[in-house]
């Protein structure tokens, strides 16, 4: 746990008690019976501790008890149960969440506050995060580049993790499903007067599965990894606290690729590792100053080969990322109702990656500050800035304005904006990629001239390309600017009884500078040189709804929907401007399409929404649940000829995801559980041999039996 | 509907009058010619893979409506996806013809049957840099659905494309491109795999009169 605010201390025993399963007492002021709920605190929003509720912003949490209900065992599994969020899988492999119909590249993923990294094509694959040892998951959307800086565009999502607990207690578990999935954990953890240790071992593997039975390579491919994570605490006294805590995934997957159009098959293997070292100091001052002092350093590497037949080495492949960031922190509390946070960082990254003609390196100094007030009783403001400088692209300044204001106990209204960045990663400033089977070239912009040049000198370029060669360096004169949003949120909250509760939240986040691949240059085999530039404007607008009910002491129902607006305005301005056609396939005839013709951006639902229902007989120790998971259709790509998804594409149609859970404790400390993911087998598999795409890559149905024993 | 038809009346008068007119002059208009040619064969005999396109072009004529092997007497032409006309200048590749005419070409964005009229204005020929038709997805007459494993690796024509040229002897014509498949497959039944690239099926209404900047 790195991001513990000082007086995460005073409030352990509290946080931890309302959500641990050893739930006993419950050492709670409120007078509600229905603490749990009540209790449910964050750190994500303002890195301070705060209820869920009080939080002027759109946030969720899930909990350890909800992972356990489920018995989920990635990331990606938990997180599409939740309204709004969907993980979706990229093109290089990995599966990324979508927050808010913005793409994983925009979505900052933290581990105890601090970054997750490794990201070779821009997606931060969620299948590297087991859930065994996450006590907390928190999300917040809209843009938070205000505390977060860099890549918070979209939203962040924090996996918190547990802290040791008085005593020595522990947990084995395993989980045997289809697919020859074995998930096996191992949680252990000791505490005694000034000295806290937690260690966490799992061990995933699989045989992967196959929608695609017209190639030979499979959709995933057999795989096992491993994670250990381990943290540290010293108390020094009441007021300083030491945390220590690291983490190492490695993953190994074989890797298999098919020449398309010859046939032939290279098997190779791809080796993946992520380790994560975090060291901090919390200490309080006094009553109103508590400082913490974070170091953190990660690095994540990757090696793929392919071999021929004959065993030579057909391609290999390395990327080696290293993320440093020391930060300093401080919490200075006037009184209950002024609260300033500041910050202040240093972050140092390096890459060395194949097909990079240079190791490039990021600088980063930043600062940042917030202030948190009350100024009557019934309103609560936070305003923030963040100032990032940078060695390579434009400095930036995100500053960020929320109110809550609670009309009644039972009604508050949330406002927001905010403004959110991604900036150009290596990959966009300094690729030099030729692909050896087609030919064509992608070119980071910084390298881009340059090469451009060599590759004119030395005649790989068309007569054409080379006499436009001036205007198209020419492209290359401005600096490549970081993609960048401006997000509002509107919401409220109702909650008319203790048992039930309802959300609606508006949002809308604008993005500009979009950083698009298009081609500059036409190589003389005919294949064409790409490169990066900020060209789209797009919107993402929407609304989501959350509600649950506790019927009785023994049901309880939660439902959400999200409705989704995504489309590129400039797309939207050539509907309107009636530059956009369709051809009628019977009659070769083509006919003119109007604004409403035009679907939006791929890869993303307009109606996504979900339901559970969840059974506790706390008598007999046993409990289930029964969840859907329902998205409208989606486009997938221009199926039609004239470049834009329209209705008049081919779509992936609606679909709907059932789940089912049975857990039984016995002798109170072994817990059986049994289940059906998918009960009813959705898959999209590839139909045709001309059908490349898998869009969901949703597996089929998967049964399961899971045990576990507490000690 | 009794003026409806008075008027449609009077409108036949007037055309009658004015072909009558035309004939005084000796001028007499040629009805304009609307044309379809399937599997139109644009070979591409080199290149590629490090090396420009290499090969002869298959040259189009309108006059006569047919496929030609003459050095002069022809205005369009194919290889591959590229499109030139006779008009302009070379870009130099092997194979490709010189340009002895006064061709010239525009993409109108509209469907077909209406594009009606020629703007002379937007007439662009053939420059080392450029043809005139952009040889480019979604710049010029089709589109490509991208590479494999993730695209359908097809060349697709932009709907709502209308190739609008000027014969290399200052006549007009339009052209929609209906497939570059050979037989012309349904579009959602095309695999790259298995259909025939670079055979064009293509409409075209041709103005054989000298000056007529109208297809009707």
């Amino acid at each position: 746990m790195s991001l513990n605010k000082n007086y995460f201390c005073i409030y352990f025993l509290l946080f931890f008690l309302s959500y641990s399963q050893a739930q006993e007492t419950k050492p709670v002021k409120k007078d509600s019976t229905d603490t749990e709920k009540l209790d449910e605190v964050l750190i994500t929003a303002t890195r301070t501790i705060r209820q869920l509720s009080t939080v002027p912003l759109p946030v969720q949490i899930i909990t350890r008890k909800q992972i356990q209900a489920i018995n989920s065992v990635r990331l990606t599994d938990l997180l599409n149960e939740y309204t709004g969020l969907i993980t979706v899988p990229d093109f290089g492999g990995g599966e990324g969440i979508q927050l808010q119909g913005l793409d994983s590249q925009y979505v900052l993923i933290l581990l105890d506050g601090v970054p997750l990294v490794g990201r070779s094509a821009g997606t931060l694959d969620l299948n590297r995060v087991t859930v065994g040892n996450i006590k907390q998951l928190e999300i917040v959307k809209g843009p938070s580049s205000a505390l977060y800086g860099n890549e918070a565009l979209g939203g962040v999502v924090n996996i918190i993790t547990a802290d040791p607990i008085e005593g020595f207690s522990g947990d084995i578990s395993h989980r045997l499903s289809t697919f020859n999935n074995n998930d096996t954990n191992l949680n252990l953890s000791f505490k005694e007067e000034n000295f806290g240790i937690t260690a966490f071992v799992n061990r995933f593997s699989s045989d992967g599965y196959d929608l695609n039975p017209f190639n030979q390579t499979q959709t995933v491919e057999p795989f096992k990894t491993f994670t250990i994570f381990s943290k540290l605490t010293y108390d020094f006294n009441d007021d300083t606290r030491l945390t220590f805590s690291g983490r190492y995934f490695q993953n190994d997957q074989d890797n298999v690729g098919e020449n398309v159009s010859t046939g032939e098959v290279f098997r190779g293997e791809s080796k993946e590792e992520d380790l994560n070292g975090t060291l901090l100091l919390n200490h309080t001052f006094n009553e109103k100053w508590k400082g913490q002092l974070e170091f953190y350093i990660s690095n994540y590497n990757t090696i793929e080969f392919l071999n021929d037949d004959v065993g030579d080495n057909f391609t290999q492949s390395e990327f080696d990322q290293y993320f440093i960031r020391p930060e300093v922190r401080a919490v200075y509390t006037i009184n209950k109702n002024n609260e300033f946070v500041l910050g202040a960082g240093y972050t140092k990254e390096t890459l060395d990656r194949t097909n990079f003609s240079i190791s490039p390196e990021f600088n980063s100094p930043y600062l940042y500050g917030q202030y948190d007030f009350n100024p009557i009783k019934k309103v609560n403001i936070i305003a923030g800035f963040r100032y990032d400088s940078h060695n390579v692209y434009t400095d930036q300044l995100s500053p960020k304005l929320a109110i809550q204001y609670d009309i009644t106990k039972k009604l508050s209204l949330k406002g927001s904006l905010g403004y959110g960045y991604k900036a150009p990663d290596f990959r966009q400033l300094f690729l030099d990629f030729t692909n050896s089977l087609v030919g064509y070239t992608v070119l980071g912009y910084n390298v881009a001239p340059q090469r451009l040049q060599d590759l004119a000198d030395n005649g790989f370029l068309t007569a054409g390309s080379i006499a436009n060669l001036p205007n198209i360096l020419s492209m290359f004169n401005e600096d490549l600017q970081a993609e960048s949003s401006v997000g509002i949120n509107i919401g409220a909250e109702f909650k008319p009884t203790n048992s039930i509760k309802a959300s609606i939240n508006f949002f809308r986040n604008d993005v500009s500078n979009l950083i698009d691949v298009i081609p500059v240059a036409q190589r003389s085999n005919g294949q064409n040189v790409f490169s990066y530039f900020n060209r789209n404007e797009v919107y993402f607008q929407g609304l989501e709804l959350n509600s649950s009910w506790a019927v009785n002491k023994n049901f309880t129902i939660s439902g959400g929907y999200q409705y989704l607006i995504a489309k590129d305005k400039e797309e939207k301005q050539d509907f309107e401007d009636g530059r956009v056609f369709g051809r009628d396939q019977s009659t070769g005839l083509d006919f003119q399409l109007d604004k409403n013709d035009y679907f939006g951006l791929p890869g993303r639902a307009r109606h996504l929404g979900n339901s559970k229902l969840f059974y506790k007989n706390i008598k007999g120790n046993f409990d289930a649940n029964l969840r859907v998971q329902v998205s409208g259709k989606q486009g997938f790509m221009d199926t039609n000829g004239n470049g834009y998804v329209d209705n008049f594409d081919d779509f992936l149609p609606s679909y709907a995801i059932w789940d089912i859970a049975l857990n039984k404790t016995f002798f109170e400390n072994y817990r059986m559980s049994l289940g059906v993911d998918n009960l009813f087998d959705f898959t999209d598999p590839i139909s045709n041999p001309n059908d490349n795409n898998s869009i969901t890559q949703i597996p089929g149905r998967m049964y399961y039996a899971r045990i576990k024993v507490n000690f | 509907m009794r003026k409806f038809k008075f008027l449609s009346l009077f409108a036949l008068l007037t055309i009658l009058i004015t072909s009558c007119s035309s004939d005084d002059d000796g001028q007499t208009l040629v009805p304009i010619e609307s044309e379809q040619i399937t599997n139109l064969f644009a070979d591409i005999t080199g290149g590629g893979m490090g090396q420009p396109d290499e090969g002869p072009f298959t040259k189009f004529d309108f006059e006569s409506g047919s496929i030609t092997t003459s050095d002069t007497d022809w205005d369009i032409a194919f290889r591959s996806t590229a499109i030139i006309v006779n008009g302009g200048t070379t870009q130099g590749t092997v194979g490709e013809p010189e340009r002895n005419g006064n061709a010239a070409a525009y993409v109108a964005e509209d469907t077909f049957a209406n594009v009606t009229e020629v703007d002379e204005s937007l007439f662009r020929q053939d420059s080392p840099t450029e043809l005139a038709i952009i040889r480019a997805s979604g710049m010029g007459w089709y589109t490509y659905t991208g590479p494999p494993p993730f695209g359908t690796n097809l060349i697709l024509p932009t709907p709502g494309r209308v190739l609008v040229f000027r014969t290399r002897d200052g006549k007009y014509a339009k052209v929609s491109i209906d497939s570059y498949y050979r037989d012309n497959p349904p579009e959602d039944q095309l695999d790259a795999l298995v259909n025939e690239p670079r055979y064009y099926t293509f409409d075209y209404v041709y103005q054989p009169n000298e000056g007529v900047t109208t297809f009707e």
